[in-house]
């Protein structure tokens, strides 16, 4: 452990005297030359926050490349044995005995269907909503941005409570007063996921709402004005002006929350904890990683969700920004 | 698109006044989906709030009914006491302490050490600069999935399993963002050249210079980074849980409110009203920061669109 990390940061530190030596090299064809004392202190300067970045940012990231290919159990950290792709053999064995990383996937994959246009749709709907000059208008958006700034462990457990399965919950006590049995919605594999879903869109859409109040608020009035004169109505307005000028928030916020709704992982493990019927990608890879101490198998997963969530944002991004 | 009043000919002004009643009454349905749709975001905080009042037979006796949104009104005298026994029997103060000096020792790293790599990168000139310009942006770009594990090996491998030095595993990993030093960048690009030119001539050091003279022009950019500092260290669940102990009777916690949360929700005979309370306690700080620092909170918003 200690040996790697003396290799990456000899790596580094050559790279860095490499370049560096290369640029004052360069300056002295030119004119412009560094001056030592002032470079010193630069560097001085830079140390403590190359320090930190260096060991609990870049590290763990060739880390977790690393651990992929080793057995690594966290309790025995001075027995680490390369063992090629065993892990990622592993990792597809799991998948296809329908194991519980194969419910992780699925379940993952549904809450980032379900979640990304609902979230998105209602922030935008909001942020149309709020779009006006108005009294009381800051007021509803005050209202709509107040789940936003409730945690996301304070947020798993108000719903806890909402949806509890005793018949003096919130919501089961309300459908009783329509004839309705209690029901247990976080533990029914139909429902436990759309709850989710729901309160997680809930919580977050008030921040998007403001971001594309923001992105509303760049695009030129006299676009708007120019379109009623053409005889535009609603929608022709929303279709030829706010939608090309939202189009770069877009893309911003159709990344964000896409990657951020492929990290779940709170909601599930206050919520209902490791189920099958509600255990996430990430969620997976901490309990594999953390509770059971399998660092190398957990990190051969994250791994390959590196790759996919890296492919389909590069896909994201080249589809929305063309054109 | 305001209707344009005309009061020559008499047609127009009826046409006028017809318009106006449409227009009152198309405000009069904005003005009521807007209330609703505010219901249904606030009726859960609302419910929370006016759960945390009631004892847990009042919460019995109000299911199914709108009193689950009220106070409850019969005993207005022991509305706090849910508040009262969180904070003394389950000591909710403790972990709220904890949070605060977390947090204010994270934002002082955290301005001090970004700050002066922001200044750096954006004021001076050195051989190699152009790698650590590199990293920062790969770094901001690349989306990095869940490193969360090596961190937790590389942290408890470095201090040890030591109770007082886990508390360093929460606060150094915290005090460096480099989205940070992104922002003091950006700003401090933005501050002339002859402030620095200025203070130099009298003899200022390049320390003195950024302490002086950057930071006192850098306000606002500090204080979106400090209100962000907060939040984040508020409201941090995952990383405090892994790497904390939990305490044992009689010893003074160092798990921070969130983390605790947990621990409380599971102990024995708490009632529904008191798990509000303690959820109400743990939101009202950035509940406050939020009012109070709104200007930097939007600010920080705007030049998260810069992260693409």
């Amino acid at each position: 452990m200690t040996g790697s990390t003396l290799i990456i940061l000899a790596v580094f530190a050559a790279g860095f005297i490499g370049l560096a030596v290369w640029d004052i090299v360069r300056s002295k064809k030119k004119i412009q030359k560094y001056r030592l004392r002032s470079a010193a202190t630069a560097y001085l300067m830079l140390l403590p926050a190359v320090l930190l970045a260096f060991l609990f940012i870049l590290l763990p990231i060739l880390y977790s490349l690393g651990y992929a290919f080793t057995d690594y159990y966290l309790l025995t950290p001075n027995d680490i044995n390369f063992i090629g792709f065993d892990n990622f053999a592993s990792v597809f064995k799991e998948i296809g005995e329908k194991g519980t990383l194969y419910h992780a996937i699925i379940n993952t994959l549904i809450f980032v269907v379900g979640v990304v246009p609902l979230q998105i749709g209602m922030a935008l709907g909001l942020a149309l909503f709020t779009n006006r000059k108005v009294r009381g208008v800051k007021i509803f958006k005050v209202c709509f941005f107040a789940p936003v700034v409730i945690s996301l462990s304070v947020t798993s457990f108000l719903w806890l409570q909402i949806l509890s399965p005793s018949e003096t919950g919130l919501l089961n006590s309300f459908l009783g007063l329509f004839g309705a049995e209690p029901h247990d919605w976080l533990r029914d594999p139909k429902t436990a996921m759309l709850c989710i879903i729901i309160l997680s869109a809930w919580q977050g859409c008030g921040f998007q709402m403001l971001i594309f109040t923001s992105g509303l608020a760049n695009i030129r009035n006299d676009l708007y004005e120019a379109a009623a004169l053409d005889g535009a109505n609603a929608w022709q307005k929303f279709r030829t002006v706010t939608w090309p000028g939202l189009r770069s928030t877009f893309v911003y916020i159709i990344i964000t929350v896409f990657i951020g709704a492929c990290r779940i992982m709170t909601q599930p493990m206050l919520m209902t904890g490791y189920q099958d019927h509600t255990v996430t990608l990430s969620y997976y890879m901490y309990t594999q990683g953390y509770s059971y101490r399998w660092v190398g198998y957990s990190s051969a997963v994250a791994l390959i969700m590196t790759i996919v969530i890296g492919t389909i944002t590069l896909i994201q991004r080249r589809a929305f920004r063309e054109k | 698109m305001r209707n344009k009043t005309f009061t020559v000919d008499g047609r127009e002004v009826a046409l006028n006044s017809r318009m106006t009643g449409k227009r009152i009454t198309k405000e009069v349905i904005y003005y009521l989906c807007g209330i609703v749709l505010s219901l249904l975001f606030l009726f859960p905080i609302i419910y929370m709030l006016a759960t945390s009042t009631k004892s847990e037979s009042a919460y019995a006796a109000g299911a199914g009914s709108l009193a689950m949104f009220l106070p409850d009104f019969a005993h207005l005298g022991t509305m706090f006491d849910n508040y009262g026994s969180v904070l003394t029997n389950y000591g909710i103060w403790k972990y709220a302490l904890n949070s605060f000096l977390y947090a204010v020792i994270v934002i002082v790293l955290n301005v001090l050490i970004n700050g002066l790599a922001g200044y750096v990168m954006a004021k001076m000139n050195f051989p190699g600069k152009r790698l650590f310009s590199a990293l920062i942006i790969f770094l901001i770009i690349v989306p990095v999935e869940t490193s969360i594990i090596p961190l937790y090996s590389i942290v408890k491998i470095m201090l040890g399993l030591k109770q007082t030095a886990s508390i360093l595993g929460i606060i150094l990993p915290a005090s460096i963002s480099i989205f940070n030093i992104f922002l003091f960048m950006q700003f401090f690009q933005s501050i002339p050249k002859e402030y620095e030119e200025a203070a130099r001539m009298d003899g200022a050091s390049t320390l003195g210079i950024f302490f002086k003279v950057i930071l006192p022009l850098s306000k606002p950019i500090v204080a979106t980074v400090a209100v962000f500092c907060f939040i984040g260290v508020w409201n941090d669940y995952l990383w405090p849980s892994m790497i904390l102990p939990q305490a044992s009777e009689g010893e003074w916690p160092l798990m921070p409110i969130q983390a605790a949360l947990t621990t409380i929700q599971s102990m024995e005979g708490i009632t529904t009203g008191e798990i509000m309370a303690s959820l109400v306690i743990t939101s009202i700080p950035i509940f406050v920061i939020y009012v109070a620092a709104q200007k930097y909170i939007v600010q920080g918003f705007g030049s998260a669109g810069l992260k693409m």
